[in-house]
């Protein structure tokens, strides 16, 4: 199976890898059928992420993909990042093999998931009266 | 530059230098069709002829009872639809950690209205004898039971399955595929009536394998066609295929005793190493009975295809034990027969060393394992 450099560049050297500590926002996604699990935290300021880091259990392209996402979700607002597409992380790693998309697809829902979770603990600590 | 390590023997091997000698002149000079009645057709005659004696002479069988195929997948499927066809109706023996030719032969069977019985295996991947002797019923018209385990490395007793196949009655297959040229086979005190074998396994190219067929064993021809092969297997020989398993038998043959100590301590100083520098890593199959050169390896809590792709990326070359096909991962069902918990069975990797293996090798492989499974371990979120 052939991978892009940049995927093989990713899983070699995996950029954001780890906990957070007292993260903004914490988005899982899992590939049940493979049992690939992404996880990603955010810290944000002014609703655009400033940092994002990862933990993935998977597959070399889903550990690529997930270290490719960190990359693609810094600087981006949180509402922008809660509609990733999974064709965006793909060709983050520039491209998959048809049968490696299921990498992209964990990894947009997870990092989704961490965009919409950081959302909802923004919307919390500015309900009003509150700021 | 990294060194390059070729650790999938149990796929395939590198043909042998002495094996594509004896090749070479039959792709351009002795060409001709070997059932051709000129000179030309002879001389290829003469290289399949001499190939099967080699072969004979090393199973202790008669010359008549080989029959040359296009690979191990053909000859299993020769064997087992051949004796089965031959009877029309009845049941057959089979284990659950058989290779896929003869396990989707026997489902293939199933459809036509054969009965196949899937005996389990131990915690080993060994077969015991007396599952066998209970499900022998009066139908039961073919007993076929790997001699070793691609995956794992399992020896099965071969020998008390084969006594118990011959005090019923019952034909024996035994794909030999894997240890065939690797380590003892004795067709007659084994009671094997067919044997299956492979030439790119040990040092022969790909596309040509082999089936002996104890004489008087009751079969058809599943493919059909020409007069070759005694009319059991129709179709022009693949002679140079043929001449170079020939020849590669007949190197197996002066080479494999000297060969079979060194890479048993080889395949140990591996497992030594990785299990002295990585922890809850576990080795699969049977401690002692087992392939020289197979060491199946489960690290728990990480998936098996990161460490195929990280040794690979160091220029190793090893086999995952789990496979993602289309998105779905079906951890291996020889680990999954043998009772290993699925989260150790999703990282499992076969080592499978051959001739070429040296110990500078199995070094540099414990050197690039132990640091990468630590990394994917420290990649991995706490559920995992």
């Amino acid at each position: 199976m052939a991978y892009s450099a940049t995927l093989i560049d990713h899983f070699r050297n995996p950029r954001n890898a780890g906990i957070m500590r007292d993260p903004d926002g914490v988005g899982e996604g899992e590939y049940k059928e493979c049992m690939d699990l992404a996880r990603f935290y955010l810290r944000v300021s002014d609703g655009r992420v400033v940092e994002a880091r990862f933990q993935t259990y998977g597959c070399g392209p889903t550990i690529a993909a997930s270290s490719a996402a960190t990359e693609l979700a810094a600087g981006q607002g949180l509402e922008e990042l809660a509609a990733l597409h999974e064709a965006s992380v793909e060709a983050a790693v520039g491209g998959l093999p048809e049968e490696r998309r299921h990498a992209a697809e964990v990894v947009a829902l997870a990092m989704r998931a961490a965009a919409r979770d950081a959302l909802m603990r923004l919307g919390t600590t500015r309900r009003p009266g509150m700021a | 530059m990294h060194p390059r390590v070729y650790l999938d023997h149990n796929a395939s091997t590198p043909v042998h230098p002495e094996v594509v000698q004896a090749m070479l002149p039959y792709f351009s000079e002795r060409f001709g069709n070997p059932s051709s009645v000129h000179g030309f057709g002879r001389e290829a005659r003469e290289g399949i002829e001499t190939a099967r004696e080699h072969i004979a002479h090393f199973l202790r069988v008669g010359k008549e009872e080989i029959v040359f195929t296009s690979g191990g997948t053909e000859s299993d499927n020769m064997a087992i639809k051949g004796v089965a066809m031959a009877r029309r109706q009845g049941h057959l023996i089979t284990s659950q950690i058989e290779h896929h030719a003869v396990l989707r032969t026997c489902q293939n069977l199933e459809t036509l209205g054969f009965d196949v019985t899937y005996v389990a295996i131990d915690g080993f991947g060994a077969v015991d004898p007396d599952e066998i002797r209970r499900a022998i019923r009066p139908d039961t018209i073919l007993i076929s039971i790997m001699h070793a385990n691609s995956e794992v490395g399992t020896i099965e007793p071969i020998r008390e399955i084969g006594r118990i196949a011959r005090e019923r009655g019952i034909p024996f297959h035994v794909d030999a595929v894997q240890t065939f040229g690797k380590v003892a086979i004795d067709v007659d005190g084994f009671g094997i009536d067919l044997l299956s074998f492979s030439s790119h396994k040990i040092y022969g190219p790909k596309g040509v394998a082999g089936l002996f067929i104890r004489r008087g064993t009751k079969m058809v021809s599943v493919q059909h066609g020409g007069e070759h092969e005694r009319r059991r297997r129709a179709g022009t020989e693949n002679v140079p295929g043929i001449v170079g398993l020939g020849k590669a038998v007949e190197v197996r043959a002066r080479d494999m005793e000297a060969e079979a100590p060194r890479v048993t301590a080889l395949r140990d100083r591996l497992w030594q190493g990785v299990s002295a520098r990585v922890p809850d890593v576990r080795l699969n199959g049977h401690p002692t009975e087992r392939l020289p050169g197979t060491c199946n390896l489960c690290f728990k809590n990480v998936e098996s295809e990161s460490i195929v792709l990280g040794l690979d990326l160091k220029g190793i070359g090893v086999s995952a034990g789990s496979a993602c096909t289309s998105g779905n991962v079906e951890p291996s069902y020889v680990l999954v027969a043998m009772g290993v918990p699925l989260d150790w069975a999703m990282g499992s990797v076969r080592c499978s060393l051959g001739r070429g293996t040296t110990a500078e090798d199995i070094d540099y492989v414990v050197e690039s394992v132990a640091p990468l499974v630590g990394k994917l371990r420290d990649l991995s979120p706490a559920k995992a």
